[in-house]
């Protein structure tokens, strides 16, 4: 039977293996995997907020109605009708704000530490996670705008408005995508119904199958990269030769294992059974997620907006605060070239992030620092990729505040502490 | 039980090369063959099918009302986010959604109409079109002067219906802006 309190290496070896949700853990972790300090257990997090979005969310399947006559009613139903449905849904909500954050936060976390880089392991192919890594990102900001459409409010529907049309600004296939995206031409329910698959299916199943394969190679890249750099500062150490089977091509041989040299980070110095020590933290992340997800469920009720109106944009009409970043850029990168005008949908919206995303694809292969600078934060030898990195988040950071608190009706400039003028409604 | 302790003719293993060549190769390569372009089908039948063959969408060109009971300056026809000017007898139509990403601009009532110089004219503006989402700014005929718009707003073709007489607005005809309908 599983034990939570293994009384032996044996029993603490078997409640990892013979467990089907455990097996894909490791017997023993190094000491330094567990670090409250090294990782922030940002992943962790992350995986824990995606369960909790899949838990709710398969429930607010059943109660919401994905057609655009009924959408908005049975939102408003979730939210004041059905049992602990405004819990619900303000769960799902804040679930899908701190996902956001926590995936980038952290990729930040990976960099910073250089823990995309090989190390000293074999047989890693860290480079490889990191780009797993980045598609989950854009896969999270994904569900995140396929999953605020479907109350289909006023914020849903120029929200699709306006990303749809930065899709047709790309060159050549621009057009036939925002038409396979709306299945049409006008926002309507083929375009209600597509997001809403989308949302429930297709993205959580690629999100799930990618977390799986992630989670693979993090195993076969060793563990994570701080392993690499207590590796790094263990001596060799000679380990008495283990009498045991060989295998060679003659077949099975009984003789000595080939290791006579090792270094001991799987030993009993510097690791500890997964169970009960890694189980136990994961543990505490997950209660501790789930706890600030229903705090802050309390503290931020959902909003929903007026019903979907075609003829009357918001104003200001404002994307959720990790799209804002995007919605300034678009605004002030249109460029005129004497009589040729490139459109800022075009540069802010499909080139910028598409270059961003190339170079953090690339950046590993880029990177040629040594070993020392696996795995461990803010390595001398990365200081300059590091401080370029950081800026860049800062740029990201500083737009999203712009957008957040310093632009109100028509996209103007104005102080937090300005109020906004009285803007009629229509015009 | 004698069924399952028949002894079949098992390939050998030392003679290979026969094995996978003939008419065994070939019909292993035709099964993944065909297997193959099973799934190539089913792939390309399932994208095909989410390329929609028919739309239900308003049409493109629509009666918009009698000339005559349209008020005198600007109307806004919200389902199709469309703004008709008539001034006496000529109209005009410009489209309501902005050349940036297609928000809906909102007609601008100006305290002072002001002069401005659109293409080396000079023309007096009394009013503007603002768009919400990223501020961008047009002058009164369309024409984009602030925020990221990258081009003016766009004039529809109006006629006059022969049916019944009724204006008739052709949104997938875009005209030049000194466009006028007379009637």
């Amino acid at each position: 039977m599983w034990t939570w309190n293994p009384g032996s290496d044996k029993e603490a070896g078997d409640a990892i293996v013979k467990n089907l949700l455990l097996h894909w853990f490791p017997n023993k972790v190094s000491k330094g995997s567990l670090s409250w300090s090294y990782s922030f257990w940002l992943g962790t997090m992350s995986f824990v907020l995606f369960m909790i979005l899949v838990f709710t969310g398969v429930v607010l399947m059943f109660i919401y109605v994905p057609s655009v006559e009924r959408a908005y009613s049975s939102i408003k139903d979730i939210e004041h009708v059905v049992s602990f449905g405004w819990l619900l849904r303000g769960t799902h909500r804040i679930a899908a704000h701190l996902m956001v954050a926590t995936v980038f936060l952290h990729m930040v976390r990976v960099f910073l530490t250089g823990a995309y880089k090989n190390g000293s392991s074999v047989g890693a192919n860290r480079p490889l996670n990191w780009i797993v890594g980045i598609i989950l990102l854009v896969l999270t900001l994904l569900l995140s705008f396929t999953g605020y459409l479907l109350p289909w409010d006023q914020l849903a529907y120029w929200a699709i408005t306006v990303g749809t049309n930065i899709a047709s600004a790309a060159p050549l296939v621009g057009k036939w995508i925002r038409f396979l995206l709306l299945g049409g031409n006008e926002i309507d329910q083929n375009a209600l119904i597509r997001f809403y698959v989308l949302h429930v299916f297709f993205l959580p199943m690629i999100v799930l199958f990618l977390f799986c394969y992630h989670m693979w190679r993090v195993r076969k890249d060793g563990g994570l990269a701080i392993v690499d750099r207590e590796a790094l500062d263990l001596k060799p150490e000679k380990i008495a030769s283990v009498k045991s089977k060989t295998y060679t091509l003659l077949g099975i041989t009984n003789g000595t294992s080939v290791h006579v040299q090792n270094t001991e980070v799987d030993g009993e110095k510097n690791s500890v059974p997964s169970s009960p020590h890694l189980l136990r933290r994961i543990w505490f992340v997950s209660l501790a997620t789930l706890i600030v997800v229903v705090v802050l469920t309390f503290l931020f009720p959902a909003p929903l907006e007026e019903p979907a109106n075609p003829s009357v944009t918001p104003n200001p009409a404002k994307a959720p605060w990790y799209f804002l970043w995007l919605q300034e850029i678009v605004t002030i990168t249109t460029v005129n070239l004497g009589w040729f005008t490139i459109n800022g949908a075009l540069i802010g919206g499909v080139l910028l992030p598409g270059i961003l995303l190339l170079l953090g694809i690339w950046w590993p292969y880029r990177d040629c620092s040594g070993n020392a600078s696996v795995g461990i934060w803010f390595a001398p030898e990365r200081r300059r990729q590091n401080i370029v990195f950081v800026l860049i988040c800062l740029f990201i950071i500083l737009f999203t505040v712009i957008g957040t608190f310093l632009r109100g009706p028509y996209w103007n400039f104005y102080w937090p502490w300005e109020t906004w003028p009285e803007m009629p409604i229509k015009f | 039980m004698k069924f399952f302790q028949k002894k079949r003719n098992k390939p050998q293993l030392e003679d290979n090369s026969s094995y996978r060549s003939g008419r065994r190769l070939f019909l292993e390569k035709l099964g993944l063959g065909g297997v193959l372009a099973g799934l190539v089908g089913m792939g390309f039948q399932s994208f095909r099918s989410l390329i929609p063959n028919l739309l239900y969408e308003p049409a493109q060109r629509t009666k918009i009302g009698m000339p005559q009971n349209l008020a005198e300056g600007m109307t806004f026809i919200s389902d199709m986010r469309l703004y008709v000017f008539r001034e006496g007898k000529s109209f005009y139509a410009v489209s309501g959604s902005c050349t940036h990403l297609g928000c809906t601009v909102k007609y601008t009532k100006l305290q002072q109409p002001k002069q401005v110089e659109i293409n080396g004219e000079k023309t007096v503006v009394p009013f503007e079109f603002h768009c919400p989402c990223h501020g961008s700014k047009f002058y009164a005929d369309g024409t984009n002067y602030a925020g990221p718009a990258p081009e003016p707003l766009q004039w529809y073709k109006l006629e006059v219906s022969p049916d019944d007489g009724q204006l008739l607005v052709d949104r997938s005809q875009i005209v030049e802006r000194n466009f006028r309908l007379t009637v």
